[in-house]
């Protein structure tokens, strides 16, 4: 077959070119139907026979080139007529080679061909498949989220079931239907908690709406008692001329008692109790009244409320919610503008602050029957919590001489009314801490020039007890509040000592006055029995400097009875040329404790106590209760009669011819210690003896 | 009013035969008993603040000033104003003091004038006490029955001191003379006038004499003049002591020295030419008594116009101070 196929290719060839060339067909056509033709032949022609044909044609060329190469090598005619024939033999071999050639080529393209459609088919079918995947998985979501879902049904709180078959009616309940099914169950629960939450909307409403009436009516309640409080005061005002008719303070006692109601609580109780005794002992000896800014008391008085009121409530009105933003923001403000300030004034503000007094101070004024009177001017320091006393003093008449002026200062008067209260340091026990708080170095005493004296007396009077504090020093955290029962008792005490006071010291101070002119005038019903010689040429306040640094003091001042508390003065007692120099310590409560007399003589050299026995012997009878017989209470002026009395009796009996003797005398000296005779008896003209 | 006791004057002091304690009377008519065991070895753990005050101190019924002590075995001898009482020594230690066993009364001149028993002196050997008076007598008392023995006169003004020595007896008195006596006599065989020696005397402070002792052949005496030591027998001046006082109250004779005291601020201990030994500060003014005890130890006590008694064991310096308030 393959010759055959070979030669019918070769004719075929033949044919198809002369066929193209003399057809008039169009080329197209022709070329068309060859190509289907050759694509039919190289689908029925089995590739295997081609190749084993190929092969051959092959074989077949390298035989005719061999041949050929032989017959050139020859190189004859003969051959070259041979290489001619073997010539067109290779060429139809190659003819038929290419015909295998495309033959090929037309199955090779055709197996490609369907190779790709199955490519296709295979990829449209997976992608088919990915597409049910996807599908697939989908809807798995879906269904997910579909069993997941939970509707807003199951959040609802529903009564519980037995209630809800209970309290609901029937046509809601159903229980027929709901029982089994619970889906319809589910409905009718929820059916029935819409009906009940409806009704109770309702009844809320109806509430509020009965609240509001209700604060409507208050407000309009108190909108009408504000408007009252004008016509109140001109009820007030129309009262004032009957009351003037009728001669009652009920005005001014008003006043008062507005004013007293902002005081703070130590200052009002020690208002009570004064007024009290105002009221008791009658105008003319104690007068109370108060003083200072009430619109800064009651500016105080709110911002304390405010701050306690926050404290105490947890749900506070919106008025008063604003009301601290107001306040925390005017803090905020401050603070904004403190720091711009320096330090020192910083310091000063924060001074001022720890030592702000309140601004309402209570007036006390005592007088005595003799026009003498001391003011004095409570005030209470918010922060330290004590009271301090300053005062005014008041005098009928103008006082001669330098150091009976000191004696009515009122700091003087003052000063140690009762044992030990001096007012120089404060009674409370947390000054100190709080003054370190503050930042300031100084002690509270420093500043008691500007304040006032923090005196117990003041303090016990509003009822404030320190002493108790002192006792107890868990208690120093507390806060100290003023005790009534004590101010009473305190109240009464202290005007009563302050009026012995006021009077004893009236007296020193006109016995200062008689001394300081030279004058001894001998006290009540004691004349003096004898004449005496000698006399006082000077009157001096003296200060506790020039005191302790006399010899002759240095005994009492070693004993303790002297201090710098004492009224210090010099008295100078001549007579001829012995001069007795007398340092006179008194004490703040003349004439409960009698003066104390340190002596100097100065005649034939100088002479005290320490180095002489008769100067000790003279301060002996002056000083001490030697002569139990007088109980009488002694005076500066008897103790200078006194004096005078012994310096006459020692230099008399001294044996010089300067001071010849005057006095009944029965024995200049007497005993191993020679005493002098200090003591008149009155027998006969009176004479004197030894003790 | 201070209280009295601030100006304090003690006159004079005595041991208890003991040794244990201390007597003091002052011119208020107080006698205060020392414990001096107390003071001297104390129990710790019983020490108060009030150890060197006294353990008792009594007031005397009279209330007179007590002028002079003197010990005796059985009794404190106290002489006040007109009388002079004996009381138990076991009495004393009590811290209640009863009547006193025993008083002799010395009536005084007038209603006013007094008469101070100035001084007391207690002869062992012949139980008689000698008592010094200021109504210028020396009285002799015979203490086993209380009779008056003897009376002394030759002083014209006050006695100061009496002082024994076996039969001689010194006296020393306001008018500035000091008398010798023998006791068996009744009139004073010599005196010493130092007022009138140009070396001694001290005309400023008076010619009172306030303290006079007898040695074996010595006297010593001073008060307004300057402390002098005389000789006995010859009665000159050997020695002239040149102190800073102004008045002699206090002068005696122990092992070989001079005590003296006075008006000044130091008790001086003083050797027989002069020269100053020890000088004891004191915190009296005027020292008017010092007793001096060697056994049971050695002590020296000084009193005076002063609350405080100073007490020495070495006698060189101040140990104690004991407080009669």
């Amino acid at each position: 077959m393959g010759k055959d196929d070979v030669s019918t290719k070769k004719r075929r060839k033949l044919n198809t070119s002369t066929s193209n060339d003399a057809s008039k067909l169009t080329p197209a056509d022709v070329y068309k139907k060859v190509v289907e033709f050759e694509e039919s032949e190289a689908q029925i022609r089995s590739a295997e026979k081609d190749a084993a044909l190929f092969k051959k044609i092959c074989q077949d060329m390298r035989q005719i080139f061999s041949d050929v190469a032989e017959l050139k090598a020859k190189g004859t005619d003969e051959g070259k007529e041979k290489i001619n024939a073997k010539r067109i033999e290779a060429s139809l071999q190659l003819v038929a080679l290419k015909k295998l050639n495309r033959l090929e080529k037309v199955r090779t393209r055709a197996g490609r061909d369907a190779l790709h459609k199955e490519k296709q088919r295979v990829d449209s079918t997976h992608l088919l498949l990915q597409n049910l995947l996807y599908e697939a998985d989908h809807l798995d979501k879906e269904v997910t989220k579909c069993l997941q879902f939970k509707s807003k049904d199951e959040e609802i709180e529903l009564v519980p079931l037995k209630d809800f078959y209970k309290d609901a009616p029937i046509e809601i309940s159903r229980p027929e239907v709901t029982k089994t099914d619970e889906h319809q169950l589910q409905l009718a629960r929820l059916e029935w908690e819409l009906k009940q939450r409806r009704e109770l909307a309702g009844v809320c409403s109806e509430l509020v709406a009965s609240k509001e009436r209700v604060a409507a009516a208050i407000a309009a309640a108190r909108s009408r008692l504000d408007a009252l409080a004008p016509h109140l005061r001109d009820v007030l005002k129309a009262t004032k001329p009957l009351q003037e008719c009728l001669a009652l303070r009920l005005d001014e006692k008003r006043d008062e008692t507005q004013a007293a109601a902002l005081l703070p609580p130590p200052l009002f109780l020690l208002y009570a109790n004064a007024g009290a005794y105002s009221d008791a002992l009658g105008a003319k000896n104690v007068t109370v009244a108060i003083a200072g800014d009430e619109d800064e008391a009651r500016r105080l008085e709110q911002l304390t409320n405010e701050e306690s009121e926050v404290v105490v409530s947890n749900d506070s009105d919106s008025d008063q919610d604003n009301n601290d933003e107001d306040h925390r923001d005017s803090k905020k403000k401050r603070h904004h503008r403190t720091a711009k300030i320096s330090k020192e004034e910083r310091a000063e503000a924060k001074k001022k602050e720890v030592l702000k007094k309140h601004p309402l101070n209570v007036h006390v004024t005592v007088k005595n029957s003799d026009e003498t009177a001391v003011d004095l001017i409570f005030s209470y320091m918010i922060h330290l919590k004590i009271v301090v006393v300053k005062f005014i003093m008041n005098v009928s008449k103008p006082i001669t001489g330098v150091s009976a002026a000191d004696v009515l200062n009122g700091d003087c008067i003052l000063n140690e009314l009762y044992v030990g209260d001096t007012g120089c340091d404060s009674p409370h026990p947390a000054t100190a801490y709080l003054l370190n708080v503050a930042g300031i170095s100084e002690q509270f005493s420093h500043f008691i020039s500007e304040i006032g004296r923090p005196y117990i007396w003041a303090q016990r009077m509003c009822g404030l007890d320190f002493m108790a504090v002192i006792s107890d020093k868990e208690k120093t955290n507390k806060n100290i509040q003023p005790s009534q029962s004590l101010s009473v008792a305190s109240v009464e005490n202290f005007i009563f000592t302050l009026k012995k006071r006021l009077k004893a010291r009236v007296e020193l101070m006109k016995e200062l006055q008689d001394l300081e002119s030279g004058k001894i005038l001998p006290s009540k019903g004691v004349a003096c029995p004898v004449r005496l010689s000698g006399s006082l040429t000077q009157w001096q306040s003296i200060t506790w400097h020039e005191y302790s640094q006399t010899p002759s003091t240095s005994f009492l001042i070693s004993e303790g009875v002297v201090s710098d508390a004492n009224m210090l003065y010099r008295a100078i007692i001549t007579r001829q040329s012995a001069k007795l120099v007398a340092l006179v310590a008194v004490s703040s409560d003349y004439p409960k404790r009698a003066p104390l007399f340190t002596l100097t003589l100065h005649w034939n050299g100088t002479h005290n106590a320490l180095s002489n026995d008769d100067i000790r012997d003279i301060e002996r009878v002056i000083n001490t209760n030697w002569d139990t017989s007088e109980k009488i209470q002694c005076t500066l002026s008897s103790q200078m009669m006194k004096l005078l009395t012994c310096l006459d009796v020692l230099l008399e009996t001294m044996g010089s011819p300067e001071f010849p003797p005057d006095k009944v005398i029965l024995q200049s000296v007497r005993g191993r210690n020679r005493m002098k005779p200090y003591k008149f008896l009155k027998q006969g003209a009176g004479v004197f003896v030894q003790y | 009013m201070l209280d009295k006791m601030l100006y304090n004057t003690v006159l004079s002091q005595t041991f208890s035969p003991c040794g244990k304690y201390l007597v003091a009377g002052n011119i208020y008519g107080q006698l205060a008993v020392f414990d001096l065991d107390n003071i001297f070895n104390p129990v710790i753990e019983l020490l108060t603040a009030d150890y060197n005050k006294p353990k008792h101190i009594h007031t005397i019924e009279s209330g007179s000033q007590v002028c002079s002590l003197v010990t005796t075995n059985k009794f404190l001898v106290v002489g006040t104003v007109n009388q002079i009482s004996g009381w138990d020594w076991k009495a004393i230690e009590q811290s209640k003091l009863g009547k006193p066993s025993w008083t002799i009364e010395i009536r005084a001149h007038s209603l006013i004038e007094n008469c101070d028993i100035n001084c007391l002196w207690y002869s062992e050997e012949e139980a008689k006490l000698y008592a010094g008076c200021g109504d210028n007598k020396i009285y002799v008392y015979n203490l086993e029955d209380g009779r008056l023995v003897n009376t002394y006169e030759g002083h014209s003004d006050y006695v100061h001191s009496v002082h024994g020595n076996g039969q001689q007896l010194i006296s020393s008195g306001e008018d500035g003379l000091v008398l010798l006596w023998d006791t068996r006599t009744k009139k004073s065989h010599n005196k010493i006038e130092p007022h009138t020696n140009s070396k001694v005397a001290r005309p400023d402070i008076g010619k009172w004499v306030g303290a006079a002792a007898l040695g074996n052949d010595w006297v010593v005496c001073g008060g307004g003049p300057r402390l002098s030591l005389w000789h006995l027998r010859s009665l000159d001046v050997v020695t002239v002591f040149d102190l800073p006082d102004t008045g002699i109250h206090v002068a005696f004779f122990h092992d070989d020295c001079v005590f003296a005291g006075g008006t000044a601020k130091h008790l001086y201990q003083l050797s027989y030419s002069g020269d100053v030994r020890v000088e004891l500060p004191v915190s009296a003014t005027t020292v008017y008594s010092a007793v001096l005890r060697t056994t049971p130890r050695k002590v020296l006590a000084i009193a005076g116009s002063s609350p405080e008694i100073d007490l020495c064991t070495t006698f060189n310096y101040r140990d104690q101070v004991l407080h009669f308030r």
